[in-house]
């Protein structure tokens, strides 16, 4: 799709103008240019408006490369839930602001929320999402499989979130103490209150921690 | 085939012969929820599908004007309808658009313009009782004004009395805080039927409103909710929400999604009320209760709010209550996991331990005292016990701790329910001659576990494992089920479950003593197998028995189905329950760390005790965020909500959750109850009680913040002329 055809009236020219005169757009418009001239779409912007129009870039996700259409603004969360075809919805949307821990990803290994990511600027990177983690495609990874034990999980709608979060704590460190899990988990809400039950999955896990007589598991 | 079921035994198997009911199951339904695979309302995807919102009101209260035509000017802003231009509360919905995708929706939402064409709006109690105060509920601003018992005579009891207690409970408005949005699809492009995905505690219910709202027939329009993210009493029908996205997909004849964002669910999502209880409560020296005045006000918004009355559980010999709504133009409130009952435990709890601080006497034994149930007294016994209150130091005043000290600090509250079953839900078996089997019914799984339960019913009465069964629900072309709502879906469902499939096994062993030429009455199934009597070799049936799966290949063609419906005697009703917290004040900063809960729970039949265990833990967990976090704050000057986010309406993260020890206290031979509600009650009570045991700092108001803790104690130094 050529950028005139996206909204009217502006060439490329002008939204390359346009953009270098926004300077909240700035970043976005340099990266979005990036994009394009690395001939994967174009884009363009008002004079000052937002930047418009899609891009298709390639993601990385759980070990596939993916083709997805977005505009420079998506986040990597819509990218996986809205634009991708077919969608991955394991990672979940609930505050949108990047205070929830429901959308957390693992970005080269590093958790992530999601939310907070802009889909351009995962680019290049290695993106895992919890249905990454079943590991070739055979039942749950211990951390799954420790959270099933202990019920850490209720209506599910955080589990997603939790689940990658203990994962990458317990990768960089399996002998996690308790303050790291607390520290690792503080960014995760849960509304069911399945926090005693993940705390007694993650003390299982971690060889370092006490064990637990919550959540089941007896 | 199919089961009749007149003279079917469907009950509950003896204690000694449970396989499966009441120990712990892992969740049926947790793989998909953990890898991913689960599919919510707000993971529905469908071709050509629409992303809507629904448009909040600016202004608390007034006219606007609705201009939809700049955000309809933007290229794939697909269309809009306005819902109202009277407002009535802040962020009330009074238009909703669709677009391409939730970026395009979003330039859409912005454009929209909602202008203020007249205001008048009252947010803060005081604003709202003000003289010159516009109206903002439908019955003036206090309505629903009644007074139980006769105020003169408690009056004269008070004075009457040996120790006097007064004090004025507040709880603000607080949220459901569900973490799935409320959120529906709608699959509907014009036609005879249509399907609704709807993030919903009424399956079944709301299919009837989402027809109306289409203009269907109810049997041509499907509802689904296969998994849903959280209702806790906010999502029972189809909502705003539903009813925006079936107009919308009238309007465009294309599916349509409309979900809220965090800040709409702040807003007009419901909410838990808020309260305000002044009381007076007297007793005599022996610590019995004799007099209670009390002025109990509800805040629901513009609605009616929740209120159980006082006295809350204790007996009090003579009491008068007036109780009114006070009305603000936020939104209605919904009923929220036992509606107004932590509010009612909260100011009588404090009210009780006040007196056994004013009389000197271990506050554990005046509430026996004043609680006529032996199971109480156990219960509270049984709770003591857990939370190390027989070693405490402070048991009969609370500790004064040196300027700066961290003090520890023991509280405690009871709680009672129905959650009693009753007449509505049905379920059906079924067992396929490939040996497949499943149950079905139009109920929902809120995160409690219902399919597990099914599952673990219908395993034990046919002698499988829980993942022989499939389970189906959240589709209301199912058998019908109820609303989950009081606590009530595993006392309605699980009866209807258990008496299908004894009518499934009754008809299974008569086929099959049929076809085998066996008498019926011998034959048993057990271990996945159907056996004969151990010491008889029937003819067809060598001793080993038959595999299920060679069993169900002699059932006909068709297979076997039996439907199920409640079952009176299989449910009971009526639980109580005691909690104790231990909390750490830090006199210096005011910082209060819970250290540990203590509960005993009385469930009737337990059907998956790891289920139970959680949503009672969750129950506390949510009690405790309640009590130390959150509050929805206005701004009455401006006309603003100040705690639209997360990043402003905090709730409880794992570092704030203490160890809960959970007991079920059982009483045997009782049928299924539900405690989703009750172990919610207790908590803000046992904390605030926790923390004046801890320092002698009593806390009026929740949350239970560094800054209120502060006050407190300053207070309670300058009585007690400063320590
Ligand atoms: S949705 Fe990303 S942190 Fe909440
Ligand atoms: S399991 Fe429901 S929010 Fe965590």
């Amino acid at each position: 799709m050529a950028a005139d055809e996206l909204t009217p009236g502006i060439s490329r020219r002008n939204f390359l103008k346009g953009a270098g005169g926004a300077a909240a757009v700035t970043g976005l418009a340099n990266r979005a240019v990036e994009a394009s001239e690395a001939g994967e779409a174009s884009v363009a912007s008002g004079a000052d408006g937002p930047l418009r129009g899609t891009l298709e870039i390639v993601l990385r996700i759980n070990g596939h490369e993916r083709p997805v259409q977005v505009e420079p603004r998506t986040t990597l969360l819509r990218a996986l839930r809205e634009r991708l075809d077919p969608a991955l919805t394991g990672t979940k949307e609930v505050c949108n602001g990047g205070s929830c821990g429901a959308c957390t990803v693992l970005l080269d290994g590093e958790v992530a929320c999601a939310c907070s990511v802009l889909a351009i600027d995962a680019r290049g990177r290695e993106i895992t999402t919890v249905e990454g983690l079943v590991e070739k495609g055979e039942g749950l990874s211990p951390v799954q499989a420790a959270l099933l034990e202990h019920d850490g999980v209720m209506c599910g709608f955080c589990t997603p979130g939790f689940t990658i979060s203990l994962g990458a704590l317990l990768d960089a460190r399996p002998d996690a103490p308790e303050a790291a899990i607390t520290e690792a988990l503080a960014g995760n809400l849960c509304r069911c209150g399945t926090q005693p039950a993940v705390l007694a999955a993650a003390r299982e896990l971690s060889s370092g921690g006490a064990k637990s007589d919550q959540g089941g598991g007896r | 085939m199919t089961g009749s079921g007149a003279d079917v035994d469907h009950s509950w198997p003896a204690v000694f012969e449970r396989r499966l009911i009441g120990k712990r199951v892992p969740r049926v339904d947790g793989p998909a929820k953990l890898t991913g695979k689960a599919v919510y309302t707000q993971d529905v995807r469908l071709p050509r599908m629409a992303w809507g919102r629904l448009v909040p009101a600016p202004v608390a209260g007034g006219k606007v004007r609705v201009d939809l035509a700049p955000a309809l000017a933007i290229e794939g802003v697909l269309g809009g309808i306005v819902l109202g231009e009277t407002v009535r509360y802040l962020g009330q919905p009074v238009a909703a658009l669709a677009a391409e995708n939730s970026d395009l929706l979003e330039d859409g939402l912005a454009a929209v313009v909602v202008e203020v064409v007249e205001e008048g709006w009252a947010l803060t109690r005081e604003q709202s009782l003000a003289p010159d105060a516009p109206r903002v509920g439908r019955r003036g601003n206090r309505s629903g004004e009644r007074t139980r018992g006769d105020g003169a005579a408690a009056r004269r009891a008070l004075a009457e009395c040996a120790a006097t207690i007064e004090g004025t409970w507040q709880m603000p408005i607080q949220h459901h805080l569900c973490l799935e949005t409320h959120s529906a699809v709608v699959d509907y492009s014009g036609g005879e039927s249509a399907t609704v995905y709807l993030s919903t505690q009424g399956t079944y219910g709301s299919s009837f409103e989402a027809a109306e709202e289409l203009g269907l027939k109810a049997a041509e329009v499907r509802l689904v909710c296969e998994h849903m993210g959280g209702g806790f009493g906010s999502k029972f029908d189809l909502g705003i929400e539903g009813l925006a996205a079936c107009r919308l997909a009238k309007q465009l004849k294309r599916p349509v999604r409309v979900a809220n964002s965090r800040r709409d669910e702040f807003l007009f999502a419901g909410n838990r009320s808020g309260s305000r209880q002044q009381i007076r409560l007297g007793a005599n020296k022996g610590g019995h209760l004799r007099a209670l005045v009390a002025e109990v006000e509800r805040f629901g918004g513009i609605g009616r709010g929740s209120h159980p009355g006082l006295p809350y559980i204790y007996e009090v010999r003579e009491s008068a209550v007036t109780s009114s709504s006070v009305h603000t133009s936020t939104d209605s409130s919904r009923a929220m996991r036992a509606p107004g009952h932590p509010q009612a435990s909260f100011a009588m709890e404090g009210a009780v331990d006040l007196v056994a601080i004013e009389l000197g006497l271990d506050p554990l034994l005046l509430r026996k005292r004043n609680l006529e149930s032996e199971v109480y007294h156990r219960q509270l016994d049984r709770v003591a016990e857990l939370i190390g209150w027989e070693q405490h130091a402070h048991r009969t005043s609370p500790a004064s701790p040196a300027a700066g000290e961290r003090s520890s600090g023991i509280g405690f509250a009871v709680s009672t329910w129905g959650g009693g079953g009753r007449p509505g839900a049905r379920a059906e078996v079924r067992i396929e001659r490939d040996g497949t089997v499943s149950v079905a019914s139009a109920s929902q799984d809120l995160g409690t576990g219902t399919r597990t339960h099914m599952a673990v019913v219908v395993a034990e009465a046919l002698g499988l494992r829980v993942e022989d069964v499939s389970v189906h629900i959240g589709d209301s072309r199912l058998p019908r089920s109820v609303t989950s709502g009081g606590s009530v879906t595993s006392a309605c469902l699980a009866p209807a479950v258990q008496d299908a499939a004894s009518q499934a096994r009754a008809e299974f062993l008569k086929h099959l003593g049929r076809v085998l030429d066996a008498p019926v009455g011998l034959l048993r199934l057990e271990d996945r197998r159907l056996l004969g009597p151990a010491d008889w070799e029937l003819p067809q049936l060598p001793a080993a028995g038959l595999d299920w799966g060679q069993a169900c290949a002699l059932l006909g063609s068709t297979g076997l189905s039996a439907q199920g419906e409640f079952q009176r005697e299989l449910a009971s009703s009526g639980v109580h329950g005691a909690q104790a917290a231990r909390v750490e004040v830090d006199t210096g900063t005011g910082r209060v760390a819970i250290k540990e809960f203590a509960c005993v729970q009385d469930c009737g039949l337990v059907l998956n005790r790891l289920a139970v265990e959680s949503q009672i833990r969750g129950a506390i967990v949510q009690a405790l965020s309640h009590g130390m976090l959150e509050e929805r704050v206005v701004d009455g000057g401006l006309g603003l909500v100040l705690s639209a986010d997360l990043m402003n309406y905090k709730a409880a993260v794992c570092a704030q959750v203490p160890e809960i020890h959970v007991e079920l206290d059982q009483d045997q031979g009782r049928g299924v109850v539900g405690v989703g509600e009750p172990p919610v009650i207790p908590g803000v009570a046992a904390i605030a009680n926790a923390i004046h045991n801890a320092c002698g700092a009593r806390l009026f108001e929740t949350p239970f913040t560094p800054d209120r803790v502060l006050r407190a104690l300053s207070a309670a130094t300058g009585k007690d002329g400063g320590r």
